[in-house]
């Protein structure tokens, strides 16, 4: 399973990445949105996980703009911003909506739920 | 009984509602993240200890380099806490000597997340003088952030705004585009002027 990680705490995603990595999963990241475009481009990802507040372009214009190139690949939000408003937003156009700290075999069960939601 | 409560201050109560809502939201995010970077090292620690119990072998530059990723997030949480603190007690106090270079450089830091958002920069000039007036603290901070978060949602993506401490004013400028603040209305003692290298926008204090 491919996984995209996509946040602007720089620190929090390239150690998700790697622990997840250790776990078996590929999982590539991104602190940007526009690289998180490019990379999405040169690769088949089963599933992003999204930051919602990152400066510039926000998780749910990132996502938006990924689930029109890319119509196979599935979201999750996780987040530090635990707002009503962003928890409507987020969960009407992503899978799971996730609120920082997240104990990383949550986000695995949810992003396996997600992926095999997909297959099904 | 003595009553040791201070006078409320002189700023509408939606004005200082909403100041402290949104420094609390924001404040909050940032201690979210900082709390999920110490979660994912503390947890990669384990990683690394199941795996070596497992017989792999241990990289101490690798568990160098988590341990200075706790502490650099420690020491984040730190300037965050103090931050707060130093605007929570900012309402101990009624009337007294505010120092509005100190004023800005508080409020620019509790916006600072809110401008990191538009790619907006916050910095503040030191004024030649000291620029002291004698007024609430916590109702100029309401005051100054309002005025600043009309700035940060009004100004160009990109751009830098600078807070400009003055005799009995505080003046942000960098704008490229005030278009949307002249269509505001305001009750506050706000002016857009057009001087200098480009608009500016003045809280007057006096």
């Amino acid at each position: 399973m491919r996984i995209l990680l996509v946040d602007d705490e720089a620190e929090f995603v390239s150690t998700l990445a790697e622990r997840l990595t250790m776990r078996g999963y590929q999982a590539d990241y991104s602190i940007t949105a526009g690289n998180a475009l490019d990379l999405a481009a040169k690769h088949l990802y089963d599933v992003a996980v999204l930051d919602m507040k990152m400066p510039g372009t926000s998780g749910l214009e990132l996502q938006a703009r990924l689930a029109e190139k890319h119509p196979a690949m599935r979201f999750i939000f996780l987040t530090g911003h635990g707002s009503e408003d962003d928890y409507s937003a987020g969960s009407r156009q992503a899978a799971h909506y996730l609120v920082k700290p997240v104990d990383i075999n949550t986000l695995i069960a949810k992003i396996n739920q997600t992926v095999f939601a997909n297959d099904r | 009984m003595t009553d040791n409560l201070s006078p409320a201050p002189s700023v509408p109560s939606e004005t200082g509602l909403r100041y402290v809502a949104r420094v609390t939201a924001s404040m909050s995010h940032e201690m979210k993240n900082v709390l999920a970077i110490i979660n994912e090292n503390c947890g990669l620690l384990e990683d690394l200890s199941f795996a070596a119990k497992k017989g792999a072998p241990i990289e101490p530059d690798r568990l160098d380099r988590t341990c200075r990723q706790m502490a650099k997030q420690i020491e984040r949480a730190d300037a965050i806490l103090k931050t707060m603190s130093r605007y929570a007690h900012s309402f101990d106090h009624p009337e007294e000597p505010v120092d509005l270079h100190d004023l800005c450089q508080l409020v620019a830091t509790l916006a600072g997340r809110l401008a990191a958002m538009r790619r907006i920069t916050l910095t503040v000039e030191k004024a030649e003088a000291p620029c002291m007036v004698h007024k609430h603290p916590f109702a100029l901070q309401a005051l100054l952030w309002q005025c600043l978060e009309l700035a940060i949602g009004t100004a160009s993506e990109g751009c830098t705004l600078t807070l400009r401490p003055q005799a009995a004013a505080v003046t942000i400028a960098g704008f490229d585009q005030v278009d949307n603040i002249h269509g505001r209305t305001t009750p506050l003692p706000i002016t857009v002027a057009g001087e200098g290298p480009g608009p500016q926008l003045t809280l007057h204090l006096a």
